[in-house]
């Protein structure tokens, strides 16, 4: 439609007026920091230097403006001069405000200044960076964890936080035993939103590193567990929606695969819950390498017979949650989800900010009016407390509990959840409880500009939930009526996958994403150590690249001195099998774990990656697009436009147009990426 | 120094030479002169704020922190720069320190994201075509879209956007046509149906 467009058209836009409540409040503070800084000023007995500066810097300046006039001068000279004082009076200012220890707390305006502090603070790095004692990590992360989460969330303003400095991945484990036994201060430390101002970021996300190329005869097996979140999708998708590649630690491989919904076959008998499909293709991006891909495919629960739910929904109504594309979207989205509930279910609604409360008492969904009615008086305003609301909506699970049902809390937050005066170690502690009583917990989160993705993610995988991101309806008709079953309803819990790999067959492997869902080897078998769960007609998809023995693209070399005669482990081996699939999951009310295993061999193997399926192709090509967003080697010889061919021919049925919506994005992220 | 917008004539100028005398006895500590400060300029600023951030409630928070960082910094302002540049300069420094914060790299028009969305849906092609523009312009890299919004938003000639954003004249003209190029993929972007 637009060939050309008038950028003077620019000037017609007009611009709102300002409140004059704002305006205000703003002149208030400004002859507030007008005073405070006169009165630092005596007090330094500086005022009479800056006097006499003034006067030679304005004879200066008019030396200067004559120049200009006759145009003696190219204008870069004089940027160049100009900038010095014009640079000097910001870092000044930035100074001051960034550094201001008189930190007061009570007033509203702080909360401004605050939201800029911590990047002011980044900015005027250069001056400061020997003066400011940055904290210690240790510090932080030895301190007593409430303190801490205290003291730093009660001065905090949305946004104002850093990345919180992540930990390794090796340490996100989800484990309910080994995690609170040795990593009680880990944990704290992972929630706690600090105010690291190294990065200039509001929206939080892990920092983890991929997944790297590891030797079988180093590591023969791999275990990890697996992880049908997908909020790393609509994060990917609304940062190119908005013309900037995506933050490359916002990408989870992984979440991006399994966002789109698959049918990989199901399992002939319903004895399992779901069906587990290998095949073995060559790699598009590389042709010394192998795919090894591994679909899997939950049953649908049959809607009459599944089971009724009693969802309580903890809704942060906090002021951040103001924005058009937070609560408004949060209302509507919850008026979708109501229309896949029915009699049997009940919903409750408890909220939190300033003071939580109790919106709705358990109600059965069949009483639309009374809901609907209750959704609209949801009003933003006020500071997150979310302790509170949190006990308070677990009271209302229990209260309302349907034996055989699902039982979920449903937290919909932009991510600024403060849990106030109880630490994060303890709400953790609380939804790793109420998850052993069957009461789950999902995590959606919306808007931009604070979101949490880090804490989401915790939250959730503890809760055993789903974490999502709804940046748009469609989104929220996506993950809550479309998905509603495999959301809300799971088939089977603690899904864990290793496996093993055969050294006669394959010299080297890489697990493409999961690198925040690694567990150790001795995981996989202790049924209390705690995984993801699949959902009522989920699908989920994990894809190795392997390396055979004798390819090209073996990149460590055999040990000299390797055990030439490996005793072999089981009569298995010299077999052409490539590797050996093992899978535990436990029913949703289960506590012993049911283990599937299947060998991976030629019988599977495709030779060309036509031979695959849509679904599997498709998969692969989100998989080279996550990899390429992360800036991965592996993928950097495969242009966007084979990433996109791959896709569109394997584009299938595509009812929602989710598929093409993939498409979309892979050309502005090549548009992008120059 | 051409501090001045080329588009305006010679009455502001006789402002700018007053805003000049008000910024200056302020820097001295003139409390009264300071308040006449922020109160004749606010209504501009939150222009500015609102211009570059698209969302009333950001121009708000932004308008009152450069209220604040002009109260800090008016003390060692030493007149060599016009002050609208300064003024400039400084809110425009404040929205990108925001967005910086807000955003893992900038907080972009909020709206945009739905309308890309709902643009890429092929539905709703009403809105107006300065607004979408404007919300395109949004999204380009900080220098550009300072550079586009400095000039053909706020009608300053390319000397005076040069000396707010520190850069050559060439350069703003640089960013300005770069600015076209991604703004004609952008706006065409949406419609590109793959299949």
């Amino acid at each position: 439609m637009t060939h050309d467009f008038d950028l003077d058209a620019l000037k017609s836009v007009k611009p709102p007026e300002p409140s004059q409540a704002a305006r205000e409040t703003a002149m208030r503070a400004a002859l507030d920091a007008f005073d405070d800084e006169t009165n630092k000023r005596q007090t330094q007995g500086s005022a009479s230097g800056v006097r006499l500066m003034t006067i030679l810097q304005r004879s200066w300046s008019t030396t200067m403006t004559a120049l200009t006039k006759t145009r003696l001068m190219t204008g870069t000279a004089i940027a160049t001069i100009l900038v010095v004082p014009l640079a000097g009076y910001l870092a000044f200012s930035l100074i001051n405000e960034g550094y201001s220890p008189q930190f007061r707390q009570d007033t509203p305006l702080m909360d401004l200044g605050g939201a800029n502090r911590a990047k002011d603070e980044a900015d005027a790095d250069d001056s400061r960076i020997a003066a400011e004692p940055k904290p210690a990590d240790g510090a932080i992360a030895a301190a007593p964890p409430a303190a801490v989460a205290e003291s730093e969330v009660r001065v905090q303003s949305p946004g104002q936080t850093g990345l919180a400095k992540s930990a390794p991945s090796t340490q996100l484990r989800r484990s309910g035993e080994s995690f609170s036994a040795a990593g009680a201060p880990v944990a704290a430390d992972r929630i706690a939103p600090m105010p690291r101002v190294e990065e200039q970021s509001g929206d939080r996300f892990e920092k983890f590193d991929s997944n790297g190329v590891k030797s079988v005869a180093d590591a023969p097996v791999s275990t990890f567990s697996i992880d049908v979140d997908t909020a790393s999708y609509s994060v990917v998708r609304r940062s190119l929606m908005e013309g900037r590649l995506p933050d490359p630690d916002s990408v989870r491989v992984e979440e991006l695969i399994n966002y789109f919904p698959y049918s990989y076959p199901l399992p002939e008998s319903r004895q399992t819950p779901f069906g587990v499909n290998v095949s073995v293709s060559p790699t598009p991006w590389n042709a010394d390498t192998k795919l090894m891909h591994i679909g899997i495919q939950g049953y649908d629960i049959v809607p009459s017979e599944r089971p009724a739910a009693n969802l309580v929904f903890l809704i942060d109504v906090s002021g951040s949650m103001n924005a058009p594309d937070k609560l408004p979207l949060l209302k509507s989205a919850f008026r979708l989800l109501l229309d896949k509930l029915d009699d049997r279910d009940t919903v409750s609604i408890v909220t939190y900010a300033g003071n939580a409360g109790t919106v709705l008492e358990p109600t059965k969904a069949s009483e639309r009016e009374k809901i609907l009615r209750a959704i609209d008086t949801l009003q933003p305003g006020g500071s997150t407390a979310g302790a509170a609301g949190i006990e308070e909506a677990y009271r209302l699970a229990r209260e309302a509990k349907i034996d055989g049902g699902v039982n979920r809390v449903l937290l919909a937050t932009d991510g600024d959840f403060n849990v106030g005066a109880s630490s994060d170690a303890d709400l953790k502690r609380m939804i790793e409880k109420r998850r052993d009583d069957g009461i789950f917990l999902s995590v959606f989160g919306f808007g931009q500009g604070n979101y949490n993705d880090q804490l989401m993610q915790v939250l959730a995988q503890n809760g055993n939930g789903t974490a999502a991101y709804i940046d748009t309806l469609a989104e929220a008709q996506k993950t809550l009526v479309e998905e509603a079953g495999s959301t809300l309803f799971p088939i089977a819990k603690d899904v864990k996958i290793q496996v093993e790999f055969n050294p006669a067959t394959v010299a080297e492997y890489r697990l493409i994403g999961y690198e925040t869902r690694a567990l150790n080897r001795e995981d996989f078998n202790n049924d209390r150590v705690d995984a993801g769960d699949i959902g009522s007609g989920h699908s989920v998809t994990a894809i190795y690249e392997i390396t055979p023995v004798g390819s090209p693209a073996v990149s460590v070399d055999p040990l000299r001195y390797g055990e030439a005669e490996k005793p072999a482990a089981t009569n298995a081996a010299g077999t052409d099998e490539y590797a050996f699939l093992k899978l535990r999951y436990k029913l949703p009310d289960g506590a012993r774990s049911t283990l599937v295993t299947t060998p991976v061999g030629p019988a599977q193997e495709k030779a060309s990656v036509a031979g695959l399926g849509d679904d599997t192709r498709f998969s692969i090509a989100v998989a080279a697009f996550g990899q390429k967003l992360r800036h991965e080697d592996a993928v950097a010889n495969y242009s966007w436009n084979a990433i996109r061919d791959l896709a569109a021919k394997a584009r299938g049925e595509d009812s929602y147009g989710y598929r093409g919506e993939f498409l979309r994005l892979v050309g502005l992220a090549e548009s992008l990426d120059r | 120094m051409t501090m001045r917008p080329d588009a305006n004539g010679p009455e502001t100028a006789a402002r700018e030479e007053d805003d000049h005398a008000l910024a200056l006895r302020a820097s001295h500590g003139d409390r009264d002169a300071f308040a006449r400060l922020i109160d004749r300029h606010y209504a501009t600023i939150h222009r500015i704020a609102w211009r570059w951030c698209g969302n009333a409630g950001d121009a708000d928070d932004i308008a009152q922190e450069v209220a604040i960082k002009l109260a800090r910094a008016i003390g060692s302002w030493r007149g060599e720069a016009g002050f609208s540049t300064w003024l400039y300069r400084i809110v425009l420094n404040t929205v990108r320190d925001r967005q910086r914060a807000l955003a893992a790299e900038r907080r972009r028009v909020e709206a945009f994201a739905v309308q890309a969305l709902v643009d890429a849906q092929g539905s709703d092609e009403s809105t107006d075509p300065a607004t979408r523009l404007w919300a395109a312009v949004g999204t380009l890299p900080e220098r550009q879209r300072d550079a586009v919004l400095l000039v053909h938003g706020e009608g300053l000639g390319h000397g005076a956007a040069a000396d707010v954003m520190g850069v050559s004249e060439g350069t703003v003209s640089f960013h300005i046509h770069e600015a076209k190029k991604k703004l004609r993929a952008m706006m065409q972007a949406p419609e590109d149906e793959l299949s």
